[in-house]
């Protein structure tokens, strides 16, 4: 147990002062979703993994989790791509290249990436679960030779709602990358795959010993996909889920993003499917 | 350590003495019928023989509602709010409150450490006092005697209407320096007190028996009697859950952004923005509330993180009562294990 | 330009309009970011268009629900203020009753000259873009709701009891001084202003989503009213939100 007396004062933290990070750059790419690029004061790097995230705060509305998009290796600037949904997040849409945004993090574990190198990565992305994954998609990019094969299946409700569509067509191009999107509702103009996100998962050709899957989606989703995996003979420990939860403070205090006893916020967002599974709130 | 004997009458004389090393905090009655940590005015006014305050002492440390900083909404700018480290001496605290203060150091400082709330834990002194048990009090039941000294400075015991005050820190033989209405005196074993509310286990066989709870049927029992108001969560010494909210003055130009204590027991605290709720049912929460007490913190720090106060028990207006649910579960577990047994 | 702001009152004691015109302190901060257009407590005025529309009271017969259409059509924003509006408050005790018998007994003979409806909230008549709760409702709840639509973000949401509010100023609880309070179950964000002054919880600000109705009677008749009368208080308010 911790006790005061093991405690120096330069040990201690002030948790909840944001840093003042200026927009350099603002687009909205979907009808709910805005992406920003930001820079931290007096050419500070943010210091963050693939899958953790960042509590974006505005004055006087207050403070949301938002994962970080964009890969570590990304130099100097991050990238954020904030859905609205809530009233913080409706506030933000109005932020534009200029204006400051309060930034505390980044907070969590990400994805081990250092179990993940010399390994075949699967994305499974659901909607804007696509925003985390896209940091890793982009790292093992960026770091190309250190990693086997990508894969990323992604799915979206509908093709309007499909996010960062010029890099999907990128990595489409790419003979180093396995693409493959679906959408639940089809429009006229859809030629792709038309399903929830498991339809893709039987045909896969996956090497079980070498491959490590990494999900996010709507919580609906998880249970599902792990489902598909798991048919497929992917063993547990090489499934890695980031799970959402309303992660107040980031700093393992408030007890908002508890599951059973373990805190959202410190323990994850990025979970290995084996230290889930024994938790009965978590999927 | 020493020992002084101090007559029942000398206390206020006491309290007036320790102002010279702070503030001086201690209880005061409260309504009709309650107590409460106040700082003293007057020593007269400290009360000696209380049951539990409404608030625990956290609220000392870790304050119902707290500004966390001030913000301009013009120049998109905040400041920081300084934290005031005054020495002050707490006084009248009863074992239990100790132990959950000790507690809460735990939860605040292990992992990242809360600049707040260590300036406002450091240079305090603390004089704790014997109590009585009511029927609520179980704090014996989850290992904290009414004698447990550890974390005070000076501790009074109350024999026969007088007081054996304890010495246990330096801090402590300096608080006395120069008071001299206290006479050395042989330490005294007191009879006769004794907790009529009881959890009927060791409290190192709660882990096992929560082990097995999670699926127990006494939740919907509890959930069907629980109100949902937040009341048992809201007056728990080691309970530290909060919200974060901006408050915005009305020249709509300034504002601050506070943190005030939240409950998992209300419905709302477990949403997430999209609306999905994970502890959605009253079932959901009356369990999360137990095993934060009895397993989730306790299968790492090896203690129970409840210290028996009495507070959720007394003050639920449903009467739901935290020993009562674990004797059940435990009930519960007995009758599991013989099924488990006979089919054997 | 300044929001023009308009406020109408229905069936109600237009004690929540009154409770605005004592905003003397901050009157002025609230006039830097709103025109006021329409408010007969205070002026009186006519405009085509409203952004933010304030309705007091409840609707209670066939000419306010006429003139409730009328409104909304003239306005952006429509703010339900005061119990009355949000959920037919007192009002809505008539409902418990059947109508006929209730008119014989406000109109006596000249019943059939006033046509009445039940009492009802102002959502069921109109969409209610955001609501004010309380009887009357508070300024500081009246000033979070103004500040935060001149701000363009979401007015609060109480999701949590008054109880909440009460053990953060650490009220000594009502029941334990004997007295019965709906607190637990009470919608908070009136900073539980009856229990600090000594006075229990009677339901103002409805009833929170999803309560245990039936754990809540039994707190209150253990605290020893009868099951009739505990229904009666739980009424008081909500008689249009709780189905006993």
């Amino acid at each position: 147990m911790k006790r005061l007396q093991d405690v120096e004062h330069h040990e201690t933290e002030d948790l909840y002062y944001p840093t003042m990070c200026k927009v350099t750059g603002a687009k909205q790419i979907t009808e709910m979703e805005k992406w920003y690029e930001l820079e931290m004061p007096e050419g500070q790097s943010l210091g963050h993994g693939p899958g953790q995230f960042v509590e974006v705060s505005a004055f006087g509305i207050g403070e949301a989790p938002i994962s970080i998009s964009s890969s570590p290796s990304k130099n100097g600037k991050f990238e954020l791509c904030i859905r609205q949904v809530g009233t913080l997040t409706n506030v933000l849409k109005n932020y534009e290249t200029g204006d400051m945004m309060g930034i505390r993090g980044p907070f969590g574990k990400g994805f081990p990436m250092e179990k993940l190198f010399g390994k075949d990565i699967l994305v499974v992305a659901g909607g804007i679960g696509l925003v985390p994954l896209r940091s890793l998609i982009n790292y093992v990019l960026d770091n190309r030779k250190d990693f086997g094969r990508l894969i990323i299946l992604y799915g979206a409700k509908t093709p309007s709602e499909l996010l960062f569509t010029d890099e999907l067509e990128t990595w489409k191009d790419r003979d180093d990358v396995e693409l493959h999107v679906t959408v639940d509702q089809p429009d006229e103009t859809w030629k792709g795959n038309t399903g929830v996100i498991t339809t893709l998962i039987p045909s896969l050709d996956l090497k079980l010993n070498t491959t490590i899957a990494a999900i996010t989606g709507p919580p609906v989703m998880y249970k599902f996909v792990v489902m598909s995996l798991k048919s497929k003979q992917l063993p547990d420990d090489q499934i890695y889920l980031s799970l959402e939860r309303r992660m107040k403070c980031g700093v393992g205090k408030c007890g908002h993003c508890q599951i059973n006893g373990v805190y959202c916020c410190q323990d994850g967002p990025v979970f290995n499917y084996v230290d889930i599974k024994p938790l009965e709130e978590a999927l | 350590m020493e020992c002084f004997s101090l007559l029942r009458s000398d206390v206020p004389a006491l309290i007036d003495h320790l102002r010279d090393f702070g503030e001086v905090i201690a209880p005061h009655g409260k309504g009709d019928v309650s107590y409460s940590f106040e700082v003293v005015r007057d020593s007269s006014d400290v009360v000696l023989d209380y049951n539990r305050t409404l608030l625990p002492l956290k609220k000392m440390f870790l304050p119902p509602v707290e500004k966390l900083m001030g913000f301009s909404l013009k120049n998109e700018s905040f400041e920081q709010v300084e934290v005031a480290i005054a020495p002050r001496v707490f006084f009248g605290v009863h074992s239990y409150e100790m132990q959950s203060i000790l507690r809460l150091d735990h939860s605040m400082l292990s992992g990242s450490a809360e600049s707040n709330y260590f300036k406002r834990r450091q240079s305090s002194r603390f004089l704790g006092i014997s109590f009585e048990p009511d029927e609520f009090h179980f704090s014996e039941s989850v290992g904290i005697v009414i004698e447990e000294m550890e974390g005070f400075d000076l501790f009074l015991n109350e024999v026969d209407g007088d007081f054996q005050l304890y010495v246990l820190t330096d801090n402590g033989q300096e608080m006395l320096n120069g008071f001299d209405k206290i006479n050395l005196t042989e330490p005294e074993i007191v009879e006769g007190r004794h907790f009529k509310k009881k959890i009927r286990y060791h409290y190192n066989r709660l882990p096992r028996v929560f082990q097995y709870a999670y699926h127990s049927d006494v939740w919907a029992d509890v959930a069907s009697r629980c109100v949902g108001c937040g009341a048992c969560t809201l007056t728990c010494p080691t309970c530290f859950c909060f919200d974060v909210h901006d408050h915005v003055e009305v020249t709509a130009e300034d504002g601050m952004r506070q943190r005030s204590w939240d409950s998992c027991m209300l419905s709302t605290f477990a949403e997430v923005a999209g609306g999905e709720n994970f502890r959605e049912k009253t079932i959901n929460r009356t369990r999360h509330r137990l095993f934060r007490k009895f397993k989730y913190i306790t299968d790492e720090e090896g203690l129970p993180w409840c210290v028996g106060c009495g507070r959720c028990t007394a003050f639920c207006p449903a009467g739901i009562s935290m020993p009562d649910i674990v004797n059940e579960l435990i009930q519960e577990d007995e009758k599991a294990q013989y099924h488990r047994t006979v089919r054997v | 330009m300044k929001p023009q702001v308009a406020f109408f009152d229905f069936t109600s004691c237009e004690g929540c309009q009154l409770n605005k015109l004592n905003f003397e302190n901050d009157l002025l901060d609230i006039l830097k970011h709103v025109d006021i257009v329409e408010f007969r407590e205070a002026m009186d005025d006519k405009a085509d268009h409203y952004d933010i529309a304030f309705i007091e009271g409840s609707i209670t017969s066939p000419s306010c629900v006429e003139r409730i259409h009328d409104i909304r059509r003239r306005s952006d924003i429509l703010v339900a203020l005061g119990s009355c509006a949000v959920n037919g408050g007192v009002n809505a005790m008539k409902n418990l009753h059947p109508i006929d018998e209730v008119r014989e007994t406000v109109y006596g003979d000249d019943k059939y000259l006033f046509a009445t409806l039940p009492a009802m909230a102002v959502s069921s008549v109109v969409k209610v873009d955001y609501e004010v709760r309380g009887c009357p409702m508070t300024q500081q709840d009246f000033l979070k709701l103004l500040i935060a639509l001149v701000l363009g973000k979401q007015p609060p949401k109480y999701g949590s009891p008054v109880c909440v509010e009460c053990k953060l100023k650490e009220n000594e609880c009502l029941y334990n001084r004997g007295m019965v309070c709906l607190g637990p179950i009470t919608r908070g964000g009136c900073d539980a202003v009856c229990p600090s002054f000594g006075q229990f919880c009677t339901g103002c600000r409805g009833i929170l989503d999803n309560p245990n109705i039936d754990g809540m009677l039994e707190v209150m008749t253990s605290h020893g009213i009868s099951l009739d009368e505990a229904k009666k208080r739980m009424l008081l308010y909500n008689s249009n939100e709780v189905q006993l």
